[in-house]
């Protein structure tokens, strides 16, 4: 469903990567720019978390003139004395003007790196509104967020990843390239359909799904299991022929008493040892009474 | 300087990747002498240093240093080292006295709501003004790229100061020093509590780790042992580097166990420590 999704969301659409601090959504945002752009689509980034000369780096191959930069990165809080772009000025008129800007024939994508920034300084309603009002507004074709699930009170993550179409969960696999995607998708029916993908990114930003981790692919090696006898190929005899079982069910077991080795252990036989006793006074001890002996 | 961590993280004074975030951080252990470790590190490779020292005096720092081989003494009044020394500046907010002039950096004590914008200013300031006073005069000497070593960020939480406001701080300091100066940057945060899954109210500790693990490119996590105390081996220290490295890899991890010694320390991968082999 990955190269899917990559291949172009539909108009309107909305679809959100959520990462955690342990495996970084940030290349496959990369590979989704990059698979924009080689679409002939015009890209709005909107950049808190990266800077200009980072994100373009590794765009280096493809043709970057289409993609649009809006430094957020530099002065997001209006720190110096002439921001680019401050994160309360995240709003549908400002967003508009700046995609409108630059004059396309087609709608653009808005690429938000990252919703987790926004969510940490405008309140999660007021994001969601906006969110909302571009999705409809018609300005943009389509918004990718990158969103650190983490980062956040699951409330505001929950009513954010409610607005979008498609929300896509990074999490990390044991090999440090690999990352398993689990994916929701929310189509204008109202179906919704979920995978899980592992999959790798390459130097250039292509994806590549190795393969599918879902529970069919479990439920499809459960029969096969237990189809397969495993006393089958075995190396040692299981069976026992007659004779066999008959000499094993001869065969006294060590430790059962057995009436003759009872009467052997109990009669002793002559001229072993014998106890004698002879009852002495200091035996016969009163323990209700210790002064017993005493002459009073 | 340890040249064992040195090798470790591919790195040398003569040549480091420039642009760096380096987060430290440590939980139910000690990691500050990775700080001493790196602020003796970019002074032996000539970078023009902001140490913003929260929780030690500097002649602490100062004799840790020396046993390293590095004099901080020296590098003030070369003007390599730029020390604000948090202690020192805070009791001049808290007693004001006519001797020594109060600084704006420190301003978030009177008011922590304010955030650390004066922080920041105080760090851009002590950077970035260095270009200028170079090309004015000549008896200052060329230094390399700057670098900015925090110790330790988790010092202003108890301060009063947000998440929010440390991590925009952070933000701030990483799109001026590493972005725009491309210089490095390290920080410092300190974790108590045991690691927990996700409640929704994590210890604000907790949330700045995360974050700034989101913000940084590389981050060195010391933890105890987790089989209980060892003489032989303080800890484990994870290294994990989290932009593209030279041979593709997105994200890479990888564990060592190490020992601090009197001047220095050692570093070897799990198991193979002297006392063990």
């Amino acid at each position: 469903m990955l190269p899917e999704l990559l291949q172009g969301s539909d108009a309107g659409g909305f679809l959100i990567i959520q990462d955690s601090a342990g495996c970084s959504g940030r290349h496959l945002l990369k590979s989704f720019i990059n698979a924009a752009l080689n679409r002939e689509e015009a890209v709005h980034v909107l950049g808190f978390e990266i800077s200009e000369e980072e994100l373009k780096e590794e765009l280096k191959g493809s043709l970057t003139q289409r993609l649009h930069f809006h430094d957020a990165f530099t002065d997001p809080l209006g720190w110096t004395d002439h921001p680019a772009f401050t994160v309360h000025q995240f709003g549908l008129e400002e967003l508009t003007r700046l995609v409108k800007h630059t004059s396309h024939a087609k709608p653009a994508i808005l690429v938000i790196d990252s919703l987790s920034w926004i969510l940490r300084h405008v309140s999660p309603p007021v994001v969601c509104r906006t969110l909302q009002q571009l999705k409809k507004g018609g300005a943009v074709r389509a918004i990718i967020g990158l969103l650190h699930a983490d980062m956040h009170q699951r409330g505001a993550v929950g009513s954010v990843c409610h607005l979008a179409t498609s929300v896509i969960t990074v999490a990390p696999r044991m090999t440090g390239d690999e990352a398993l995607a689990k994916i929701t998708k929310r189509s204008k029916s109202g179906k919704v359909v979920q995978d899980e993908e592992i999959f790798s990114i390459k130097e250039d930003l292509t994806v590549i799904v190795m393969s599918k981790p879902s529970h069919t692919g479990l439920k499809l090696t459960d029969p096969e299991n237990q189809e397969t006898d495993p006393t089958a190929n075995l190396t040692f005899n299981l069976h026992l022929s007659d004779t066999e079982r008959e000499a094993k069910d001869k065969l006294a077991l060590p430790f059962v008493f057995s009436k003759e080795k009872k009467t052997a252990l109990l009669h002793s036989g002559p001229g072993s040892g014998r106890i004698l006793y002879e009852p002495d006074v200091n035996d016969d001890y009163d323990q209700e009474d210790p002064d017993d002996d005493l002459d009073v | 300087m340890y040249t064992e961590l040195n090798s470790i993280l591919n790195v040398t004074p003569d040549s480091f990747t420039q642009g760096e975030f380096i987060l430290v951080s440590d939980r139910q252990s000690d990691a500050s002498f990775l700080i001493h470790h790196f602020l003796s590190f970019y002074l032996r490779a000539r970078c023009k240093v902001c140490f913003l020292g929260l929780v030690q005096s500097f002649s602490h720092y100062s004799a840790v240093s020396q046993r390293l081989g590095v004099s901080l003494t020296q590098a003030k009044e070369k003007g390599q080292l730029i020390f604000f020394e948090g202690l020192k500046e805070s009791l001049s907010i808290l007693i004001p006295q006519e001797t020594n002039p109060e600084s704006q950096a420190m301003d978030f004590l009177r008011d922590p709501s304010v955030g650390l914008r004066s922080l920041y200013e105080f760090v851009r300031s002590s950077l970035s003004s260095s270009g200028g006073e170079e090309k004015g005069a000549d008896r200052a000497e060329e230094w390399g790229p700057p670098v900015l070593l925090v110790d330790d960020l988790s010092v202003l939480l108890s301060l009063g100061v947000s998440v929010g406001a440390v991590l925009d701080f952070s933000h701030y300091c990483q799109a001026t020093v590493c972005s725009k100066l491309q210089g490095n940057m390290v920080m410092l945060v300190r974790c108590n509590g045991l690691e927990e899954e996700d409640d929704g109210d994590d210890e604000s500790s907790d949330r700045l780790l995360k974050g700034l693990t989101h913000q940084c490119s590389l981050s060195l996590h010391v933890q105890g042992l987790p089989t209980g105390y060892c003489r032989d081996i303080h800890g484990q220290v994870e290294v994990c580097w989290r932009r593209r490295q030279g041979d593709g890899t997105h994200m890479q991890k990888k564990l060592f166990q190490f020992k601090v010694h009197d001047k220095g320390a050692s570093f070897f991968a799990r198991g193979t420590s002297n006392a063990v082999l």
